[in-house]
This record gives C-alpha cells, structure tokens and sequence, in this order.
C-alpha cells in the first residue's frame, strides 16, 4: 500500500516529511501567534489606528468657514448644499450641509476649500436609523478633536511653472483663475460685492453718467479673492467673467 | 442539644455500610463529608423547631450518610470531569484560534467561561421536533448517544483513590459502551426523516464500526500484555516495567487515530461534514439537545484520551518515580497534553474522503495493529515481559 502510494505521486512524500511537515508549520504558526497576538481586530471592541487624514466623513471647522460654496460646486456626487443657518456668534451665514448617505468620502471639499474650514475626518461609523438622520447640517459637521493634519491642501500648479522647477503655491493673479470685468456691461447694481464672502470686491467711482449719478465698477482685491464665482453667478448682466489662466 | 452534636466531620472509612470498605476514596470521602454538613444543619434545624423527633437522628446515621454520600460522590465525580472537559473545549477552541490566526473565545478571564455562556445561550433555546421525525426514536437514540459517553466518562478512574467503581470488567466494558453509540447515532439518523441526516448516520455507522476492529486489536494487545482487564492492574503492570508505548508504538499510533476517528473529529469527522452534510446526522437537533451532544462528542474524546493514558501513558504514574505525586492531576494533565494532539491535529488536516477512511481503517491500521499484536505475542512468548 505504501509503495503504491509513493509510486502515485512521485514527488516522495514520505522523504518531505509526509504528515509531520504540516504539523510542524501548524505549530510553528500557534507559537507565533501566541507570542505576538493574531492579527484579527475585534472591531467594535477594537479599533485600528487611523491616521489624521483618514478619509472619513467631511468636518467642518465653523468659524473659518467663509460660505463661498465652493465645497458644494465641486462634490462629485453633489451631496453638499449651502443651508443659511442662524448663529449665535455670526448671525445669519450660509454653511454646507453634507449627505454622507450619498457622500463617497472623496475629500475633495477638503482639498478644494480656500480657507482650510472643511476638513476630513476619521469618523467612518455613520449608520443612521433614517435618511434624515444621514443628512448632517452645519453643527453636526463639527469635529471637536480637529488637527492641521486633517486640513487636505491643494497642490494646484501651472505646467508651465512645474516645467521651470517652481513649486511653491501659485497666489499673483496672472497665475490663478479670477474673474474679470466686462466694463461696457456693468450697470453699477452692487450685487456681486453684497455677495462676495469674503469682501474682495469694493465698488469704485469711475465716472458719471448722464444724469450726472456716479458710475461705480466692481474692483476685484487679489489678495483676497478666493475665485468661488459667485459673483460671476449671481450678475445680472453677465458682466463678470472667468479669466483662466490654465 | 447544640450545634456541634449534629454537625460533626467522622471518617468515612469508619461507615460500616461503605461499599468501598477500607479502601480510601476521596469522592466518597467528599461527598459523606458534605452529607453530614448539609444533613447536620438540616438536622440541628428541624431539632430546633421539634425538639426530640425521630427525623434528625435517622438524617445523620450511618446508613443515610452513606447512600446520600454515594449521591453527591457522584455529583463530586461529575463536576470534576465535566470542568475537565470545559477546560478541552477551551484548549481547543484557543489552540485552533492560535493555529489558524484568529482569536478564540472572549468571555471571562482569558476566555475561559466562553463555554459556558454558549451553553447557557443554547439552553434558553425552543423545544424543536420535525413533524414527520419518529418521536420515540428521535429522543431515546440521542439520550442513548449522551449517557452512553457521559457513562463511559464516569466509568473511567483518575486514580488509585479517585473512582466511582473498580470493576474486574475494566476496559471491556468501557469499549463495549463505547460502541454503542454508533448504532444509536444510525437510529438518531434515520428518526430524523432528513436525507442529511440519514446520510451523516451512514456514514457515521460505516466510519465507526471499521475502526472499532483496529481500536479493538490494540485493545486486546494490551490486555494480553498486561494480563489484566483491571484498569488498576493495566497501570500497575506498567508502573512496575515500563510505559506501554515504548514496547507497542505502533498500536499507540493506530490507538490515536482510531480513536480520533470514533470521537469523529477532524479529520475524520464525515459524519458531522459541515461543508457537505449540514450538520451531519445531527442536523435536526437543535437547542440544548444540540448542546449537549457537542457536550458528550467532548466527553467521548475525554474517554478516547482517557483510554490512551490509560493503555499507553502509565495512568496517573509519573516516569521513574515509584510513588505516586497528586495522581489525579497528573492524569488529568496527561490527558490534556493527547488531546492537545488531537487539537493538533484538528488544525492540521483537511477532511478526509469516505473512501480514503474506509481505506486507511482496513488497509493500513488493521494489518498495522495486527501486527502490534504479533509483536505482543512475540514479546509475551520471549519471555520480555
């Protein structure tokens, strides 16, 4: 029987070991295990380490939020939407609001963010016993325990600057998208500097008209300006408009 | 009359009505003990609220102490075997978990009580029968199944001076008892009405009774080296010469695998094929009845490993020592250690096929424990032992 069985298979089993091999590496496996613990995590008991920028469900840092909703433009799955929201501190402000139901946890809003108010966070246990429960406004967005290393910073450069080597971020205004006046069509109304969310835009006198009233242009302040658009939105005569540098 | 002329501790071997005379016997001893402290205060009670009745004296005579002594040796006896068998699950179920790298069992200190907590959640469990199960078949056959293994537990001693009974049959009759339950196991199948688990009886009826013949083989050869049923004898025999495995290697090999086979646990547990068979011949049994036969599979393998020791081990003797040190510890700790292998070999292999079972029960293990015999025989005639 136990020729045979060799003349079957004719790697030697008998010559490998046969049945004591596996029980040798069995047992070389209960004493690595034993020594160092198993590698399962019992989870809900258990919790990984996760690092800052763990890509969880986006956080909001409130006060540096400035409602310039670009967070909302950008969310591929359009899972965010600006709530006007009545603070104590603030008054009355427009925030984001996030699905995380419908939220692929992408971080994008975080990465887009000029002001570094969105932040990911490592909260990933968001079951909910409704819909609505998903839905998460402004003050449920909070994360107490925010740290700089949940910030996620844009690298944004100009092939033409990564050609020549330059690497730091690009701020003048030749080198970032703004938006540009059309003068011939600006009818002085004010909106696009009532809107503005972070009071880039002054209104100045450029002459009179007819009627001898003064004639003011939106001036656009680069330094301030953090290109969400809504000016170009909201104008109603299509007198603003993008300058892309790209 | 006061307290301490109903609660007094006397020697048990003093009981003229003992049934193990002069010999010592700590289960007795625990258990008469216990009867005259529980039946004292019962005693010095009821003398209490009836001063002078008949009642108190007959609870602590000698002949009442006796028989409610045996009751709770008994209890004594059980509990310790059945703590015994708590600690393998929990060896096996954390030796697998370290074997396949995952964690075991979680509940008490380091996961000790986990055991107990599954016992307690299948016994809130629902009464459930098939509709169509043979009633009478289907209760009996796996009562059969559960007190056959538990009989056969109690049956085996941990010692010179702990045992329930020592009986000339010795080790016949524990085999014998240890093949009952495969006939049982084909009758629980059939009751059942379910093609799983009539498969899983076939199965169980074939596998068991072909490595019933090669356990049997070793078994005699044993008997004829030891010259005795006497389990007592069987271990004395080998603490006055030497270990049996020394001399029958081969039959405790056989013995191992044999054994394994008929507590049907990997890797041969087709009976109880959970990837094919759903729970094998136990299929329809669910709640407590479930529990408890996961409870007497456990104390079959506490048997298998038992009749190991017992047969090939030295018993409760140690290795070059005359004396015997605490016996039942070191019995209890010799029967842990084969069943660590078992463990073992549980992690090790895969399930084997039927036909590669019935295989290797009557081509190899019979003509190997055929020959262990022919080597006993050699041995006996040789004049060696």
């Amino acid at each position: 029987m136990a020729i045979k069985y060799m003349d079957k298979y004719p790697k030697n089993v008998a010559l490998r070991g046969w049945i004591l091999k596996p029980f040798l590496t069995t047992f070389k496996n209960m004493i690595k295990t034993t020594i160092h613990r198993p590698v399962t995590i019992m989870y809900p008991y258990e919790k990984e380490w996760i690092p800052d920028n763990y890509r969880g469900r986006p956080g909001l840092v409130f006060e540096k939020c400035v409602g310039c909703g670009i967070c909302e433009r950008m969310c591929p799955t359009t899972c965010i939407e600006l709530v006007e929201v009545e603070d104590e501190a603030l008054g009355k402000v427009k925030r984001p609001q996030v699905n995380v139901g419908r939220c692929m946890m992408c971080g994008y809003c975080a990465e887009y963010c000029p002001v570094e108010a969105m932040t990911v966070t490592p909260d990933y246990e968001l079951a909910g016993y409704t819909r609505e429960d998903l839905i998460y406004d402004p003050y449920q967005l909070k994360w107490e325990n925010t740290t700089i290393g949940m910030e996620v910073h844009l690298e944004e450069h100009l092939p033409s600057n990564l050609a020549k080597g330059v690497t730091d971020k690009p701020t003048a205004f030749y080198e970032v998208d703004r938006p540009k006046l059309i003068g011939e069509k600006c009818i002085s109304c004010n909106r696009c500097a009532k809107t503005c969310p972070v009071d880039a835009i002054e209104m100045i006198v450029v002459g009179e008209n007819a009627k001898g009233k003064p004639i003011k242009h939106p001036k656009i302040d680069d330094s301030k300006c953090v290109f969400c658009e809504q000016c170009i939105v909201i104008c109603p005569k299509d007198a603003l408009e993008i300058n892309e540098v790209l | 009359m006061s307290f301490s002329d109903w609660v007094n501790i006397s020697d048990p071997l003093a009981n003229p009505n003992s049934p193990y005379g002069v010999t010592e016997n700590i289960p007795y001893s625990v258990g008469s003990g216990l009867w005259e402290i529980i039946g004292g205060i019962l005693a010095w009670i009821i003398n209490m609220i009836v001063p002078g009745n008949r009642l108190s004296p007959w609870l602590i005579s000698d002949a009442v102490t006796n028989a409610l002594g045996l009751v709770l040796m008994v209890v004594v006896f059980f509990a310790v075997i059945f703590i015994v068998n708590l600690t393998m699950i929990w060896i096996e179920r954390k030796v697998l978990g370290r074997i396949m790298d995952r964690r075991a069992t979680r509940i008490g200190p380091l996961g000790y009580l986990q055991c107990l907590a599954d016992g307690l959640k299948t016994f809130l469990k629902e009464h459930i029968m098939p509709d169509k199960a043979d009633k009478k078949g289907y209760m009996w056959a796996v009562s059969i199944v559960i007190g056959s293994a538990v009989l056969i537990a109690g049956m085996i001693p941990l010692s010179p001076r702990w045992f329930l009974a020592d009986y000339g049959t010795g080790l016949l009759i524990v085999f014998g008892i240890f093949a009952v339950s495969p006939f049982m196991i084909l009758v629980a199948g059939w009751a059942q009405n379910n093609k799983y688990s009539l498969i899983g009886g076939m199965r169980a009826a074939a596998q068991m009774i072909s490595y019933e013949i090669p356990m049997l083989l070793v078994f005699v050869s044993v008997v004829l080296m030891a010259g005795s049923l006497n389990i007592n004898d069987i271990v004395q025999f080998q603490m006055d010469n030497t270990w049996f495995i020394i001399p029958q290697f081969i039959g405790f090999v056989v013995f191992m695998v044999a054994a394994v086979a008929e507590a049907e646990r990997i890797p041969f547990d087709l009976p109880e094929a959970e990837a094919e068979l759903v729970e094998g011949w136990q299929t329809e049994y669910g709640g407590m009845k479930w529990g408890l036969i996961m409870l007497s599979d456990y104390f079959r393998g506490y048997v298998a490993c038992a009749l190991g020791v017992i047969m090939f081990l030295g018993g409760w003797a140690l290795p070059f020592m005359d004396e015997l040190v605490i016996p039942e510890i070191v019995f209890l700790l010799k029967v842990i250690l084969l069943f660590f292998i078992m463990v073992w070999a549980r992690g090790t292999f895969g399930r084997i096929r039927t036909d590669q079972i019935l295989n290797i029960g009557w081509k190899v293990l019979l003509p190997l424990a055929v020959l262990n015999l022919f080597i006993v025989v050699l041995l006996k005639m040789g004049g060696v032992f």
